[in-house]
């Protein structure tokens, strides 16, 4: 029922990027769109074409005379790591990791949201609004890195879903704040007060008009909050409280890296540049997405 | 003024419900607090008396209310030290005391740690404050001076790669460049002396400062082009004042109190970077403390450790909100 209008509105974002007004708003979101694009080909090939394996030690031929990690090779293309495994195969399953988390606990927080802000602005300054809204300014008040280490630290043994599901029903606080303050606008213009005079339902109204006009920032903020939930990973990962290893993260690989910064940069570099390469990309594409929405700021 | 006391109610509200939260998941932690103090080899009858002393043997609301009890209390206003039996690990001002318990690791008072390490975060974050304060408004007043030029151009590409590339990312560029290669500053930790506390400081102030003079470039350049469109610009330059002088002590003038608000708001996320910005650098402060704690499952110290945080984080929003209230009439009436 609603999802023609979400659509039809996304499309009309899409057409208006790339039917493009000025040369800015185009090159960032495209320079975004071709990050992302690279990192979800990454994520699908890598793997698959990686010559070795990404759990494997191998001791003959990842090995220098010195017993150090050998360097970017024909064999090794990125060079192995601590334990002699082959970085670009692990880089190319942290990928997988990264963007299944990423995207995964974005949708979650995102619907969580949108429902929440939803309603808090229907019925902005009842009780339902105090509550919710209240109940935000706590949860942004919380040092967010705690309460997520803590979750993951209760959990004895942490797995992707576990992660995604923690940093989904932790993260939608920022968008339930925005959600509201679009509906507020949305809530008292003409054809929402046409639809209510009617005698429509408030479910129905909520879903059939005004989710569809505040798509855009959702589409926008749900975008850069991708980026946010990679970093998030990866800063779990790192400090020890993300998914067990062996399972190559991101974070992870960085952590076993930094001992090594000296004499195998390439540990550190790979999914330094990685994290770097695939939070930009995200970002770019909502700030173009933003741009294209929004006339008045391009 | 009424205002004014419901902003203070409704801080201590928020206070007193992250701590509460935080105490439920701590406790919802799988470990078995009484056997890590006791020790590993420990026979049964010692761990089951440390868990007496303790009061882990009470139901789940009595430690809760016990806690919240001992959290703020009154007591005599000087403490004999560590061994005092009643407020052995209390710190305290004057009658009012402050207690956290004892850390399960290192059997010290919990307020003891946080006083010997809070300090160094302070100084981490403050420095970390300079940095983005001297960057950010520095790039942001010239990008918007020179607005779609190449000056423009190159703040606003550099301040999207700088909000983008991740804190740690940044931090174990900074130790490869400067430490590694340059030698110029160590890799990590503290140092012993003052010199060497200076030299260690440098590069996690940086690593920390990058997101925010990231940030802060794009709000001082929109605000100042905002603030430079304005008639009472082209006034000010008509009447003969020179350019920076119209840029400086107009534009920019006008231009603070947003700036400043963002700058109270973005504590918070300071306080985060600094818990990896610390894990990096191996920096001994509250971010660090708070790590290792929820990695070594020590309680009390993590207890301690949002208690600090979310009371900065508070303090600071409350902060900007009164601020608002004595500067701005509006909002005083409203």
């Amino acid at each position: 029922m609603n999802r023609g209008g979400v659509i039809t509105s996304a499309r009309a974002t899409f057409s208006r990027l790339s039917g493009g007004r000025s040369a800015g708003v185009n090159g960032t979101a495209r320079a975004g769109l071709v990050l992302v694009g690279f990192l979800v080909v990454f994520a699908i090939v890598g793997p698959i074409v990686a010559p070795n394996d990404p759990y494997t030690s191998d001791f003959a031929r990842g090995v220098t005379p010195e017993h150090l990690p050998i360097g970017p090779s024909a064999e090794f293309w990125l060079g192995t790591d601590r334990l002699f495994r082959d970085v670009f195969a692990r880089l190319a399953a942290g990928a997988r990791v990264s963007l299944v988390i990423g995207i995964a606990s974005t949708v979650i927080a995102t619907v969580i949201g949108s429902i929440v802000g939803m309603l808090a602005g229907w019925y902005e300054g009842r009780w339902l609004d105090t509550v919710l809204m209240r109940a935000v300014d706590v949860g942004l008040a919380f040092p967010f890195l705690l309460i997520v280490m803590a979750l993951g630290a209760a959990l004895e043994r942490t797995t992707a879903a576990t992660i995604f599901l923690t940093l989904g029903f932790t993260g939608w606080l920022g968008i339930a704040r925005i959600v509201r303050s679009k509906t507020l606008q949305v809530r008292s213009l003409d054809y929402v007060l046409a639809a209510q005079s009617l005698g429509q339902s408030t479910p129905r109204i909520l879903l059939r008009h005004v989710l569809p006009n505040i798509s855009g920032p959702i589409v926008v903020i749900g975008t850069i909050l991708v980026a946010q939930m990679i970093l998030a990973e990866s800063v779990l990962s790192y400090l020890g409280a993300g998914i067990a290893p062996p399972t190559p993260t991101w974070g992870h690989m960085l952590f076993e890296g930094q001992d090594y910064l000296g004499a195998a940069p390439w540990i550190t570099a790979a999914p330094g540049v990685a994290i770097l390469l695939s939070v930009l990309g995200f970002n770019l594409l909502g700030e173009g997405l933003r741009d294209a929405l929004d006339p008045r700021k391009s | 003024m009424k205002r004014v006391l419901r902003r203070l109610a409704w801080a201590a509200f928020v206070m007193w419900a992250t701590v509460s939260v935080a105490f439920l998941v701590n406790n919802a932690l799988p470990s078995d607090p009484a056997r890590m103090v006791a020790g590993q080899q420990a026979p049964p009858a010692a761990v089951e008396k440390i868990r007496k002393q303790l009061g882990l043997d009470q139901p789940l609301r009595v430690q809760y209310v016990l806690f919240l009890r001992r959290l703020v209390h009154l007591g005599p206003s000087s403490i004999a030290g560590p061994s005092d039996p009643e407020h052995g690990s209390c710190a305290n001002l004057g009658a009012l005391h402050v207690d956290l318990g004892r850390s399960y690791q290192q059997q010290r008072p919990v307020t003891t740690i946080l006083a010997e390490r809070a300090p160094r975060t302070l100084l981490l974050a403050f420095t970390a404050a300079i940095v983005q304060a001297l960057i950010g408004v520095t790039a942001g007043v010239i990008a918007a001076v020179k607005k779609r030029k190449t000056a423009d151009r190159v703040a606003v590409g550099l301040s999207l790669l700088g909000v983008s590339a991740p804190t740690f990312v940044i931090g174990l560029l900074l130790q490869w460049v400067f430490a590694f290669k340059l030698r110029l500053f160590p890799i990590d930790g503290y140092g012993n002396t003052t010199a060497e506390h200076a030299a260690s400081l440098v590069l996690p102030a940086v690593t920390l400062g990058v997101f925010g003079a990231a940030y802060y470039t794009r709000i001082v350049r929109d605000e100042m082009i905002g603030e430079l469109s304005h008639d009472y610009v082209r006034t000010a330059r008509a009447k003969g004042l020179g350019k920076a002088a119209v840029v400086v002590r107009h534009a920019l003038r006008n231009a603070t109190m947003p700036i400043v608000t963002i700058f109270g708001l973005e504590v918070g996320t300071l306080v985060g970077g600094a818990i990896i910005t610390e894990s990096v650098f191996r920096w001994p402060g509250i971010g660090s403390l708070s790590v290792n704690a929820m990695l070594d499952r020590d309680g009390p110290v993590i207890m301690g450790c949002v208690v600090v945080t979310s009371a900065v984080v508070v303090l600071s929003t409350l902060a900007v909100d009164l601020a608002y209230v004595i500067l701005d009439p509006r909002v005083r009436r409203g």
